[in-house]
């Protein structure tokens, strides 16, 4: 396709037209009032070479104008390009300003679709979770069905069971990862990281209720993440609840801002994971031991989920003698409205 | 032990009931959440097992409704929603714990045992008095290591009375906690199973406090 013509050149070619035909018509009127009126020749010599020099610059000046204007009404289009450039990187939820007439209907266009994108978005997540969650019960029937013929066939209540287990994993992964995917360029994403971590240390205790835990929290109120607050909680109720089932007796929850973004560490004062099996244990539904309770998958959503907020989960050793997990957010964009 | 049971799947609340009512409890069922709310209101429940999506009325908003209106019976929810930001907003709303489906019945079981344990002030899985063992795990109980048949009536009523031993248990609330909902409910039937009791267990194992109620002897 052929490319189109820049605009400032056509409206300074346009200009340029206009200027031509405006002379043209002077020169026109000029000459008629001439041989009407023989004497005003003299008058206009001597106005005009009087002030040569002044005329010259107000000529300049009525031309630098020109070009200032059209520069200035162009000047919309690229800060239009700005704040969409914004919206993409999920920095604006929409186009705010205002722009010339011609721009406006364009920009209000533009903020419809945007609206209608996240509305579709929205749909779009409402109906994976509703297909996740249809498919929980019937398998969690299926599951029963298949406990309850445990004792006639051993071997195929195992199978089912431990099919029905894998399902399970697969429809919370991949629920967790659209939804991240779709929060992720959120603007709106802010959470104190305070706020969830409390909600989490309250459920925590009282979930593990039986263990006698002490979860130690040194978290500013005011620390704040880029993330959405469900999947904030997600991230940090995997890595809370890990170091719960490990922890002898007690969990240090603790954060701090570094440069853009802020590091959340959870500590625990258990065995602790081997070096080698670090990385393994952030892949995907792998298990550190088979014996520990619950799925292998939590770890894997947590890097997952933080690596969609350009962020990262790691696994250390704690000065307390356990494991240290590391989570690394954006911090929350300030609001500048 | 008396445990309502709330889940809109008829199939999975007749699985839970059967499971429950096997393990010696006296099981209700509710299908939506207007039920449940009147079930819980006008009955007495030693545990709730409450499925948060429900018709009508969801789990949660019921839940609220409880804790506001005071009852503070042991809540275990079962969700289908797996996630931590919903485990904290059960927990924050009343629930004690919580199962994401699918779940094995087993741990529904442990988990009701362990709440209705813990709301009673009892530390040990197993109930111990005198030379009576019982054990909920199980839902067996023995005499000085023998062990002893009940009814699944004489089975509530006991282990309403031990997980209450430390108190008179007047005869209403026992009553309450042992019948389903819409059973003949007749306080003559109660002494009988009280009599049966005494017979297989010690006469001295149940005491008759006048006027008042039972207790558990200590010696039986």
């Amino acid at each position: 396709m052929r490319r189109a013509l820049s605009l400032r050149a056509r409206l300074l070619f346009g200009a340029l037209l206009w200027t031509a035909g405006l002379f043209i018509l002077t020169a026109f009127l000029h000459s008629h009032v001439l041989s009407a009126h023989p004497a005003l020749p003299r008058l206009f010599n001597r106005v005009f070479l009087s002030h040569t020099s002044l005329l010259g610059v107000v000529a300049l000046v009525c031309m630098a104008a020109g070009l200032v204007q059209v520069r200035r009404g162009l000047v919309s289009f690229s800060d239009l390009r700005a704040r969409l450039t914004a919206v993409r990187d999920g920095r604006e939820p929409r186009l705010d300003g205002r722009y010339p007439g011609e721009v406006q209907p364009l920009v209000d266009e533009l903020n419809a679709l945007l609206a209608d994108r996240d509305a579709r978005v929205t749909r779009a997540l409402a109906k994976a979770g509703d297909l996740a969650h249809g498919l929980k019960t019937p398998l969690a029937i299926l599951a029963q069905e298949a406990e309850r013929t445990g004792g006639r066939d051993g071997d195929v209540a195992d199978t089912i069971g431990q099919q029905v287990e894998r399902m399970r994993r697969q429809i919370d992964y991949h629920l967790a990862h659209a939804r991240a995917a779709a929060s992720t360029t959120d603007p709106a994403a802010r959470c104190h990281v305070r706020v969830s971590v409390d909600g989490l240390v309250r459920t925590l205790l009282r979930l593990h209720d039986s263990r006698r835990l002490t979860i130690d929290v040194d978290v500013p109120a005011d620390h704040e993440v880029r993330a959405r607050r469900e999947d904030l909680d997600e991230m940090l109720g995997n890595l809370l609840d890990n170091a719960c089932k490990w922890a002898k007796a007690r969990v240090v929850v603790a954060s701090l801002v570094d440069g853009g973004g802020v590091a959340i560490t959870i500590d625990d004062d258990g065995p602790g994971i081997e070096p080698s099996m670090r990385e393994a244990v952030l892949g995907r539904g792998v298990r550190a031991d088979e014996a520990a309770p619950g799925s292998g998958l939590g770890l894997a959503i947590v890097r997952d989920l933080a690596e969609l907020y350009g962020g990262s989960v790691a696994l250390d050793r704690s000065p307390a003698g356990g494991a240290r997990a590391t989570l690394r957010l954006p911090k929350g964009i300030v609001d500048s409205r | 032990m008396r445990v309502l049971v709330v889940e809109d799947e008829r199939r999975l609340a007749t699985e839970l009931a059967a499971a429950l009512r096997d393990a010696g409890y006296a099981v209700d069922c509710a299908e939506d959440g207007e039920r449940a709310d009147f079930l819980a209101q006008t009955e007495r429940y030693d545990a709730v097992v409450l499925d948060l999506g429900l018709p009508r009325i969801d789990g949660l908003t019921i839940l609220r409704r409880w804790r506001d209106a005071g009852l503070s019976m042991p809540v275990l929810v079962l969700t289908a929603r797996g996630t931590w930001h919903e485990k904290v907003q059960g927990i924050d709303g009343g629930a004690d714990d919580y199962v994401a489906k699918p779940f094995r019945i087993e741990e529904v079981l442990a988990r009701v045992r362990a709440l209705i344990r813990r709301s009673s002030g009892q530390a040990s899985p197993e109930l111990r008095c005198g030379e009576v063992t019982l054990d909920p795990r199980s839902a067996r109980v023995t005499l000085a290591g023998r062990p002893v048949k009940l009814t699944s009536h004489e089975y509530r009523l006991l282990s309403y009375l031990m997980h209450h031993r430390d108190r008179v248990v007047p005869r209403v609330e026992l009553s309450e906690h042992i019948y389903e909902h819409g059973s003949d409910r007749d306080s003559n039937t109660l002494e009988v199973f009280v009599a049966r009791l005494r017979r297989k267990l010690g006469n001295a194992f149940i005491e008759t406090v006048r006027g008042l109620g039972y207790r558990i002897g200590d010696r039986p």
